[in-house]
């Protein structure tokens, strides 16, 4: 494929995905014309797009679906919920065309045949209204907006011998739109002139209106003959709402609107907001020109780069880190002023080259919402329940390939939300809940972690079926005593599904225990609390980034290790009589108890035991744990690399770095080495 | 052109030759410092830096069910490149010594030995003969890294030859 092509691909994934997020807002507001037009604007790209590089069936699609919009856009349709249906459903089309490699070309006919019948149908104005009541005015509007008249009415004297009564007319015209009524009484004679049935008096009115002039004439119809009729358009636009008008238009009874002053005002006002609205417009088209020239306009405020540009450049900053570390580690060995000065500038400057390329590869969460949002939505659908989907904090950032690898985890954990954890409209009245169920998702920094927390408000787990699922698997012994963690941390194991029906929606054959291992694979954690008819909120803990850790380097015997520092706690001296003469590997430091492990004896290392170690306090769960090492070098920055595929089973290293002298340390994940020594233990 | 040639590289391990195909070794690597990785299998000597990568070192030795490897001043490390589970991984062997590169035509290769022999059948591509006399085993490395058999090889030499031994019985 040639670089125009994948370069538009690229820009018509982006385009889908604008698509999508107009889409569910235009859901929420179905009136919304800026919406409307940014669909069109996007159909109109990706049909402009399409036809030059190729992709003619996309052209020809977007065509008809840009034509849709574009009535849309001229009132001539309405937005309909069939309308979004087909509108969605067509942003999987073309995505399917976009990654069609010709495989596919019958089953993607079909479906476009289908689309088509439907848009026809819409087209066609086969289809229900959303939002909107679905009203047909008697009187069409004038398709011209709204206009304000003066409407000056003197009815003859005799008018109501011929059974009109003129205050109809009044609400008559009423009728038609926003107004100000002004009643001359002036004329009405003494009252031994005056005649029952003969009208004095007359008014004239100030009517913003729609349906045009001749709606207004209408009125009059059957009363030409009877009264004086005086008719002027005044302004172009409603003035009611001119702010500058409004005094103008009190109701003074027996004196007449100041109607040049108000004609001219409203003339001005008009002119300026006509103004405002072309500067306005054309700022949208620059947005439009902006998408069709996306490549060379974005460069104001940012450029597009090829992901594998962005991973060799974080390859080459993680060979200057490598290669800064073995520089400083030469300039401390020989004591030169001048080598040690440009030495730190150099380290300064490599540091800051580091946090400026690390940033650039982060991508805010947003990025995966609107997948999620569309999720939600059709799930929700096809399960029949109501569910809104709310998102906090998404931009908050994160890795581009931490947002890959969170991507499959979240999506199934908001199914099995859907699936299994929000009740049907029905069991939530039952319970005194909502009808309509609710998840969030929030994400938000905590010290060098991310966060992102799934809650909804659905039914929660059930403690007891967990447990007994899990006695029923295997899993655990019927007596076994466990805390209310544990049971809930059953459900992460391989071969646990709480679901009791395998639905196509959750059950896919992938459990919890997937997402536990997808997260694990991107040195995440998770875990889920839950409250019965509460609700059920799941957390998921993220490095910041995954490819430098700041880390304590450690020694036993002649191999390095690195620990973390955001496990590390504190960290003592000990001398290795203590330790022999620890019972249950039970350490006694300054009056408090601490469990310990002595990685000599754990990694089964060999040789002779220093006098006098250190012990290194880590944070596992709410407690604090020793890990015995020979010595402590200091603290270290490490570009952490995989260890491979032959030492996936070793997961109590997490990976490996190079020291400045060129040998590999192994990076502890002190969480993994204090489960697994525990275990070994405790068998 | 149709005669297919292949270039292959042997080495000693003991006093047997072995060979594995140019086209899978990456480098030659004089013996450097090994990081060993606790807790994992004897055979897998650890982690080495090799230009900024991690790259895993196997006794290849001990997988053949032979002593450990003792360094000597010819041990080499052959960096080889190898298809695990389909995905290529970088890993390096040790062994005692390099000796030659040698292109063979495929129709000289001869079939692997049968039952009875002392490695697993499995593992070997074919036996060529060289001009002086040798016998050199040609490696099928792929097979020998491929995951399960990384685990399981020792034990299923051993029980091969334990059943062997049994037959014999």
């Amino acid at each position: 494929m040639d670089n125009f092509q994948s370069k538009f691909l690229e820009e018509a994934g982006d385009l889908i995905n604008q698509l999508e997020q107009a889409l569910l807002t235009l859901e929420q507001d179905t009136q919304n014309p800026e919406l409307v037009d940014s669909i069109f604007r996007i159909m109109h790209s990706l049909k402009g797009g399409g036809g030059m590089f190729g992709f003619e069936n996309i052209s020809n699609y977007t065509h008809k679906m840009e034509n849709m919009y574009d009535l849309v856009r001229q009132k001539k349709l309405k937005v309909t919920r069939e309308m979004l249906d087909v509108t969605f459903e067509s942003a999987d089309h073309i995505t399917s065309m976009l990654n069609d490699d010709g495989s596919k070309a019958a089953e993607i006919a079909a479906n476009e045949a289908i689309l088509n019948k439907r848009i026809d149908a819409i087209l066609n104005g086969d289809s229900e209204v959303v939002g909107a009541p679905v009203t047909i005015a008697a009187n069409e509007p004038a398709a011209d907006g709204v206009h304000t008249f003066y409407i000056k009415v003197k009815p003859y004297e005799r008018i109501q011998q011929n059974g009109t009564n003129p205050f109809f007319l009044i609400d008559e015209l009423s009728g038609l739109g926003k107004n100000k009524v002004n009643i001359f009484y002036s004329s009405i004679p003494d009252f031994e002139n005056f005649v029952f049935d003969e009208t004095y008096i007359w008014w004239e009115m100030i009517l913003a209106t729609d349906k045009g002039e001749d709606a207004i004439k209408d009125v009059f119809i059957f009363v030409e003959d009877d009264c004086e009729v005086n008719i002027q358009n005044i302004a172009d636009a409603d003035i009611f709402p001119m702010e500058g008008i409004e005094p103008l238009l009190v109701c003074r009874h027996d004196f007449p609107f100041d109607l040049d002053k108000i004609k001219s005002l409203a003339q001005a006002i008009t002119a300026l907001e006509k103004a405002k609205q072309e500067k306005a417009a054309k700022e949208a088209d620059a947005g439009d020109e902006h998408i069709k020239k996306f490549t060379k306009e974005s460069s104001i405020s940012g450029i597009r780069v090829a992901s594998e540009k962005i991973d060799q450049l974080m390859n080459l900053v993680s060979e200057l880190i490598t290669t800064q570390a073995g520089l400083n580690l030469y300039a401390d060995n020989h004591k030169d002023n001048e080598l040690t000065r440009i030495t730190e500038s150099l380290e300064n400057i490599s540091r800051q080259l580091r946090d400026t390329a690390f940033s650039i590869t982060l991508i805010p969460i947003d990025y995966l919402v609107v997948r999620f949002r569309r999720l939600v939505r059709d799930l929700s659908r096809e399960v029949g329940k109501e569910i809104e989907f709310d998102a906090r904090g998404a931009e908050t950032e994160l890795d581009k390939t931490l947002i890959e690898g969170i991507s499959e985890p979240l999506m199934h954990i908001l199914r099995n939300s859907i699936d299994h954890g929000i009740e049907t409209a029905e069991e939530r009245t039952a319970k005194g809940k909502p009808a309509q169920g609710k998840i969030i998702l929030q994400a938000y920094y905590s010290g060098s972690q991310v966060v992102i927390a799934v809650t909804d408000d659905g039914k929660g787990m059930d403690l007891q079926k967990i447990r007994n699922k899990a006695i029923d698997r295997g899993l655990i012994n019927a007596d076994e005593q466990l805390s209310e963690k544990e049971i809930l941390d059953l459900i992460f194991l391989p071969g646990f599904s709480t679901s009791e029906k395998v639905t196509n929606i959750s059950g896919r054959g992938v459990g919890m225990d997937v997402v536990k291992r997808k997260i694990s694979d991107i040195r995440g954690t998770v875990s889920v609390s839950t409250e019965k008819d509460e609700g059920t909120t799941i957390t998921i803990k993220l490095p910041l980034t995954l490819s430098i850790i700041d880390g304590m380097l450690v020694r036993i015997a002649n191999t390095d290790y690195i620990i973390p520092l955001s496990v590390i706690d504190t960290i003592f001296a000990v001398e290795h009589t203590k330790i022999e003469k620890s019972f249950n590997n039970i350490i006694n430091i300054e009056g408090v108890q601490y469990p310990f492990y002595y990685l000599r004896d754990e990694f089964q290392i060999e040789g002779e035991k220093p006098e006098r170690e250190e012990i290194i306090m880590v944070k596992y769960d709410d407690k604090k744990i020793g890990i015995v090492v020979d010595h402590i070098t200091g603290e270290y920055q490490a570009v952490l690399k995989p260890l491979g595929k032959l030492y996936r089973q070793q997961d109590v290293f997490s990976g490996a770095s190079i020291l400045g002298d060129g040998t590999v340390a192994l990076v502890l994940d002190t969480h993994k080495v204090i489960n697994q020594f525990t275990k070994y233990n405790d068998n | 052109m149709d005669q297919e040639i292949d270039s292959f590289i042997s080495f000693k391990l003991g006093e047997e030759y072995f060979a594995i195909s140019v086209s899978q070794v990456l480098n030659i690597l004089q013996l450097v410092q090994i990081t060993k990785v606790p807790t994992a299998p004897d055979y897998m000597k650890g982690v080495i830096n090799l230009r900024g990568t991690v790259l895993p070192i196997i006794d290849i030795r001990m997988k053949f069910g032979m002593d450990p490897i003792q360094y000597q001043r010819d041990t080499v490390i052959l960096v080889l490149n190898v298809v695990i589970e389909n995905e290529k991984v970088d890993a390096g062997i040790l062994v005692d010594s390099v000796k030659e590169v040698f292109e063979i035509k495929k129709e000289e290769i001869m079939p692997p030995p049968g039952i009875g022999s002392k490695y697993k059948s499995k593992f070997i591509e074919g036996i060529y003969k060289m001009s002086d006399e040798r016998f050199v085993m040609l490696l099928d490395i792929d097979k020998i890294f491929s995951s399960d058999e990384v685990v399981m090889l020792k034990e299923t030499i051993d029980s091969e030859e334990s059943s062997n031994a049994k037959e014999i019985e």
